[in-house]
Formats: structure tokens, sequence, C-alpha cells
């Protein structure tokens, strides 16, 4: 997919370096998020991680995760998110930020 | 033979996201990216494992500058000992360099002779990849790369690598020998608190290695810019050239016209050109006509 | 003997490692990215004049990209754009003003200044959590095996998520309203270029801020050079951008395709996308600034100051880390926390917080996001299109117009007027 101003999201993604550790800092209960009407998150989330699925859920990579925190601060359902932050050393490196 | 007695790790520590100016070549590393690539983790991880399930000790060393220094700390954390190979000059320099002359310093900055050496299989900057076939040769023993699992089996080693088409090939290798390994989901461990506050300040030990000169020597370089290609000038007027290159006003075979005709009209023009020039035989030519 | 462990080796962190280490205090400092700054993104100046005291002549020092002797506000509608320009040569030579410079090269230089002065550092480790016994902080615990670590006094400089501070009941566990969300793009350009396309020579730089270019989204926009790169973002409402279901980096594209912004960024490439929530609360939203055993400082204790015309956080966190520091063996010898909120209180961190507290509420209001805007470059289209052969038109008649036009009523301009006036007196 092609962003307007003619970079794909995968090539702006690229850009940045993940140490991806083995162990996935973000959990979501996606039996939660079924009866969430507003899915804030699907946009919210700069690195785009959260993706609806068919039945209503919702799917989270956390590979790629800025770890800004922006979906936890826009989820309104309890319980729904569980959010750590990445093992030490682990998680994306920023240096230009 | 005797329990293994020394574990020793070459392990390759470099930035792990160079920077290269698309325009001029030119090649930017960062001493904060520097750490070791997850093969070279993985060999570390291995040697820990190994050591320990020996009582042996673990060495790692690693060629390189100080900015080496942080990732050993770590290492040395994780209750290795550690030593850098001190090695001076320019990533053009390095690259090129002779690694015979490389594995030769790195024995010798071991001190003593190890029992199973253990390295990545490739370098995150793509390095040659001979260093380990080097280092077999200086030692004299044997060489076992591209391995993806090390079990210790007594005082031998069971050891597996991937081959083409889903295959495994199982190995038994004695010791001592060299073994390069793949990262393969192996992780290196991280270090206790404790350890890690106390080789914050941890001075790393540098050998000092007169390592001659590489054999082949850079002498400089730039980017490829071919040299252009000779065209003659163009011979005659922009008028002959014209005419050549257009074809006016030469004799040529007219165009044949035939029609306008009927659709049966048609298809016997086209018959009989294709008799004429030899598609269609002359009983081929009878039947259509019938 | 731990005497001091320090949680996150930003600005605040490093800041408050320096000072206690200087004091003989016995510190850690607990990072959890490989080095200081990799988990950073701000929004390009460092104004460094709060290091004046503890680290004389750091402009010497310091990893500059570029010293801001050119400042500018710009005010965005489609297709038209409102700039007040101002630069200083002052500003280009010692003691300096502002720095464009990348995180992850200052907060490892200022962590490098608190290591110098005895503090130890140690990377990749990540606090999850605070050792208490009764109401007292009496440690952290940590994500390394044997990792609990126990000391007098903790100060959580760990960003503005602050797990810590949650835990300890400062911070509410979200906040959406008080936070926006920084997005950065880093487009690499040659150096000349980027000389020729800012009007600047040398180590000179450029701060563009801009309003009005988030789609009604409350927030704004930023343009800044570095050496041979300029970075360009926007910072929006969390809690807005959620709501309107508008993704942050197409924004960042419609600020980057508006006429006044597209020739800057032109053939420059994507070098590093960044995002980060920023705390804009202000003095009202502040937390406690400290517990019983433990002090919070910059973004963790939202000590981030975004005002309209003033948009720092580095030096904030600076400040309250310094003070942090300063007073740490007073507050470890006597068991009271309260030496450090006097400090702040002193200082420029607390006093700018307090009399700027109305802007957050102004500056990010539906008129001066939505109208206003619009309103200006109504105006000021007006009073420059010559309409000839009609004559020109008065001004009054322009503003009331250009108010209409955008749905503004003239006493709404009185009341937002003297607010304003109000809150930047």
């Amino acid at each position: 997919m092609t962003g307007y101003d003619g970079i794909s999201f995968d090539d702006r993604m690229e850009t940045v370096e993940f140490r991806v550790a083995e162990r996935a800092h973000i959990v979501v209960d996606s039996d939660v998020c079924r009866s969430c009407t507003t899915k804030a998150c699907v946009t919210a989330c700069p690195a785009n991680l959260f993706a609806p699925t068919s039945d209503g859920g919702i799917l989270f990579n956390y590979e790629q995760c800025f770890e800004c925190g922006t979906c936890y601060q826009v989820c309104n359902a309890e319980g729904a998110l569980t959010w750590t932050y990445p093992d030490g050393g682990h998680g994306v490196v920023f240096r230009h930020g | 033979m005797a329990e293994p007695r020394l574990v020793a790790v070459l392990a390759r520590c470099s930035d792990l996201r160079v920077e290269v100016d698309a325009l001029t070549g030119a090649v930017s590393r960062d001493a904060r990216t520097v750490a070791f690539s997850s093969s070279d983790a993985a060999a570390i991880e291995h040697g820990l494992q190994l050591a320990s399930a020996w009582g042996a000790r673990t060495l790692v060393l690693t060629a390189g500058g100080p900015e080496c220094d942080g990732p050993l700390r770590d290492v040395a954390a994780l209750g290795a000992e550690v030593r850098r190979v001190a090695t001076h000059g320019s990533y053009v320099e390095e690259l090129a360099a002779d690694e015979r002359a490389l594995a030769r310093a790195m024995v010798s900055a071991m001190g003593e002779r190890p029992d199973l050496v253990l390295c990545a299989d490739r370098s995150a900057d793509r390095g040659t990849g001979a260093l380990p076939a080097f280092v077999a040769h200086e030692l004299g023993v044997v060489q076992a790369p591209g391995l993806v699992s090390l079990e210790r089996d007594g005082n031998e080693l069971i050891a597996e690598r991937r081959l083409d088409f889903g295959r495994r090939e199982r190995m038994r290798v004695p010791l001592p020998a060299v073994c390069s390994v793949e990262a393969a989901g192996t992780r290196l461990r991280r270090a206790s608190l404790p350890a890690s506050l106390a080789a914050a300040r941890f001075e790393v030990p540098v050998a000092e290695v007169a390592v001659p000169g590489p054999a082949v020597r850079v002498l400089g370089s730039r980017a490829a810019r071919p040299r252009p290609r000779h065209l003659p000038a163009p011979t005659g007027s922009s008028r002959e050239r014209l005419l050549a290159l257009t074809g006016a006003l030469l004799s040529h075979e007219p165009p044949t016209v035939i029609g306008p005709v009927d659709a049966s009209g048609a298809a016997d023009a086209l018959l009989e050109f294709l008799a004429r020039n030899g598609y269609l035989s002359e009983a081929r030519t009878g039947y259509a006509a019938s | 003997m731990t005497d001091v462990i320090v949680v996150g080796a930003g600005p605040a962190g490093s800041a408050a490692a320096l000072l206690a280490a200087r004091d003989g205090l016995d510190v850690v400092l607990l990072e959890r990215g490989p080095f200081p700054g990799s988990k950073n993104a701000y929004g390009g100046v460092v104004y460094g004049r709060v290091l004046d005291e503890v680290l004389p002549n750091w402009w010497d020092e310091v990893p500059v990209q570029r010293w801001v002797t050119r400042r500018s506000t710009m005010v965005l509608t489609e297709g038209r754009a409102l700039t007040v320009d101002f630069r200083s040569t002052d500003w280009g030579k010692a003691p300096y003003n502002g720095c464009t410079t990348f995180r992850a090269d200052f907060d490892s230089w200022l962590a490098g200044k608190a290591v110098e002065a005895g503090a130890q550092l140690v990377t990749s480790t990540v606090a999850t959590g605070l050792v208490v016994e009764g109401d007292r902080v009496v440690g952290v615990r940590t994500d390394r095996s044997d990792g609990d670590l126990r000391a007098p006094l903790v100060i959580a400089a760990d960003g503005v998520k602050s797990f810590l501070a949650k835990e300890a009941v400062l911070l509410p566990r979200t906040q959406a309203k008080h936070l926006t969300l920084g997005v950065k793009e880093v487009l690499s350009l040659p150096r000349e270029v980027i000389d020729e396309r800012f009007g600047v020579r040398g180590n000179e730089g450029v701060d563009v801020e801009i309003l009005g270019c988030t789609r009604g989204i409350p927030g704004g926009g930023f343009v800044y050079t570095n050496r041979d790169s300029i970075s360009v973002g926007v910072v929006v409402s969390v809690e807005h951008l959620a709501a309107a279901k508008v993704r942050a980096e197409d924004l960042v594209a419609d600020l980057k395709a508006h006429p006044a912004v597209a020739p800057w960024v032109e053939g420059a490439d994507l070098k590093e996308y960044t995002a980060h929530l920023i705390p804009e609360g202000g003095y009202d939203h502040l937390p406690p600034l400290s517990t019983p055993g433990m002090l919070v400082t910059g973004d963790a204790a939202g000590l981030c100051l975004a005002a309209g015309i003033w948009l720092e956080g580095v030096n904030f966190a600076i400040g309250s880390g310094l003070e942090a520091g300063r007073h740490a063996r007073r507050i470890i010898e006597t068991r009271d926390e309260k030496p450090y909120r006097a400090a702040l209180e002193e200082t420029f961190v607390l006093q700018d917080h307090k009399r700027l507290r109305g802007a957050p509420g102004v500056v990010l209001s539906e008129r001066v996001q939505q109208q206003y805007p619009g309103l200006i470059a109504d105006l000021v289209q007006g009073l420059f299109t010559v309409t000839n052969p009609t004559a020109k038109p008065g001004v009054v008649k322009l503003l009331r117009a250009a108010a209409k036009n955008n749905g503004v009523k003239l006493r709404h301009l009185m009341t937002d007027g003297l607010r304003g006036g109000k809150v930047f007196r």
C-alpha cells in the first residue's frame, strides 16, 4: 500500500530499527475488542499495528512498535490491552529521534 | 581425551546498521549501534552452555576498537572471560585485510590452546567467512561450519547442520575443533543485575598483537566511471543520411492493390498468394477451389 | 551501597544523576534502551542555558546539529500561509539560545557527563516496578534476574508513560486528554541545499512552528533544520486524533504537500520515522512530584511546556532533574521530599508552568485551532489583494468579513483576546 506522499508504509517502517524481543510486550485480548465500537487503536497507532479481523476482533503485531503508548491511552475497554515495556535492550532504537 | 578446559569464542562486533550514502557511497558507522550479530551472540551462548557443562572456562575474543568494549562488558557480566584484540585501520583496510593474519593474531591472543573454538557462520558486514578455516588451519584441528545445534556428548560434540531440501546432518565432532554456528533461534542470555552493575566499570583487557599488514593492500577506491565509448563522426551530408535512414527515393516493390472484391474473391486472392509463395501445395489449392 | 537509583537516562535522569554523583552519592542510572536516547524522540530544539551552571561552556561540546538563529511561526490554511519570521545573529554565538540535535546524540552525551561524575549507567535494563515498604519506596524491581535494587531514594525519570509514577498512584493509568502524539520524519538533504532553501549558512539553523496544518485536530506542526537533514512532523491531541480516525502520518504528508512547505522538502529521502507521546497538561494537571522515597522528574512529572509560541521540554526535564539531584543528599538524610518541590517553585521549571497555566487551554481551543487560521489568512489576503478599480476596503470591514466567513463572532475575538492577554501576560 502506497501512502499518498509516495512512500509505502512498509518503506516508512523500514527506516526504523527494531530489535525484536522474543516476548510480546503488548497483549491484546481480542474477546474484549469484539465488544468495542470505536476501535480507536486501529487508526491512532502511528505504526499501524492493530488490524481489525473479520470476526470483529483485533490482531496485534508487536514487532514494529514505537512503544509510544498511544494505543492504551485511547483504548476505552478495561483489560483489552496489557502494555509493558519490551525486555531491556529490545524494541525500537531511534537514532534521529 | 581429557575434559575440555577452554572454550574460545571468536565473536565479531560491528555496527549492525551501517549507513551508506546513496549518492557518494560514503559509509558512516556509529559506535552506539555496535553489537554482536545474532549468530555471534548464538556462538557466545553455545560457548557458555558447553563450558558450564564441561566445567571449562569461556573466553570471548573480539577484534576491534574500543567501540567493542560495551558489548564485551555485557559478556563479561555473564561470567565469561573477555579479551579485545586491538586492530587499527579503516573500514576499507579491514575488508581487504588478510584474514589469515587475523586468525594468527586471534590464536596467539588466546594465550593457551583451546579445546573448542566457536565462531559465527557469517559476519553482519559480509566478511569473507574464511576466518574459521584459517583458525582451524592455524591450530591444526578439524572444522565444522554452518551448525544449528551443538550438544555435548561426553568429551565430544554432537552437531547438527542444515542441508538443502530441508534435510539435516548430524555429526560427531571430535575435539579440539573449530565450529561455526548459525543463530537458528539461539539467543544470548541476559546478565543478572548485580553482575551487570559489577561489569559496568570493568576494564576490558586488550591484547596488542603485532598483526602483519594485509598482503593485499587497497591503494584507493573511487566510484565506477566507465570510459565513454568512441563513435566515429557520421559521414555524408545530413540530407543523404536522412534519405538512408528513411529509405525514401530507393526502389522497392510497390504494394499490391487488390479490390475492392467480394468475400470469395478475397479468399481466392489469398489462396493464390499463398500458393505462389509456396505455402500451399497444388493439391490443397485444388481442394480449396472445389 | 546504592544511595540513589535514577530510572531513565534521558535529560532529566542524567541531570539528576550528574548532580547526585558530584555530591558524592553512589548513583545507579538505569536505562531500558541499548543506549541513552534510543527510545526518545522530540520536536527538535534543546535550549541549553539551563546547563550554564553545571556544565560551563556546554556549547563547545554538545552534539549540535545546527544553532537556531531563525525562528518562524507560521499559520497555514489550504493554499495559504502567513509567517512571522525572526532572526538574530546573537543566537548564533555563545552562549547561544537553542540548538537542533538528535536525542540519541544529546541524551548519550548528557548521560556520559553523569558517568564521568561517577554515576553507574546500566543500559538494556527495564525498571518494572517499585519495591515498597509501608508507604515508602525503597527500591525498584528490574527485568534482569536477581533484579531488585534498593536505595533510600528513587528518582523516577522514566518518561511520559512513567509506570513507576503510575504504580505509586501519582499518575492516572490513562490521561489521553492531556497527552499529544508527536510524529516526525527526518528527511535527508545535502547541506548546501538546506542552506539555500532556508537562507542560512554554516551551523545556523531554522525552527518553524506551524498552526493550522492538522485538519482541525488540536495540535500543530514543525519543521527544523539539522546538519544534513530536516525534521518535519506534527503534534496532535491523542484524544482528538483517535476521535477523528485520522492517521498521523497522513497529517505529515498533508504538511509536506502544502505549497509553503513542499519546496523545502522536495527531493528529500526519508531517513527515519519516529513517534512519541508528549505530556501537555500544563501546571493544572501536574501530578504530585514526590512520594516518600521517590521524586518524579521530567516528562514523568508532566514537566513539558507547550504554550503556543513556547514549545520546550528538554530544558524543563534537565531543570527538574538538576533540582532532584541537587537535593538528593538532603532528602535522604531528612527523609523529607518537600525541598524538591520547593526548589522547583523557585526556578523557571514551575514558575514558567504556573505563569502559563492557561496556555494549553487557549492554544488547543477549537477557535484557535479551527477558525483563527482561516480568519487570519482571509484578513491578510484581503489587505494585500489589490482590487482596482475598486478602492481598498477598510481593515474593520475586512475583519468583519473574515470573522463572518470563518464563523467567528466579534465578541469571541474580544474574549479570546482578553483570555490570551491574561494567559501570556
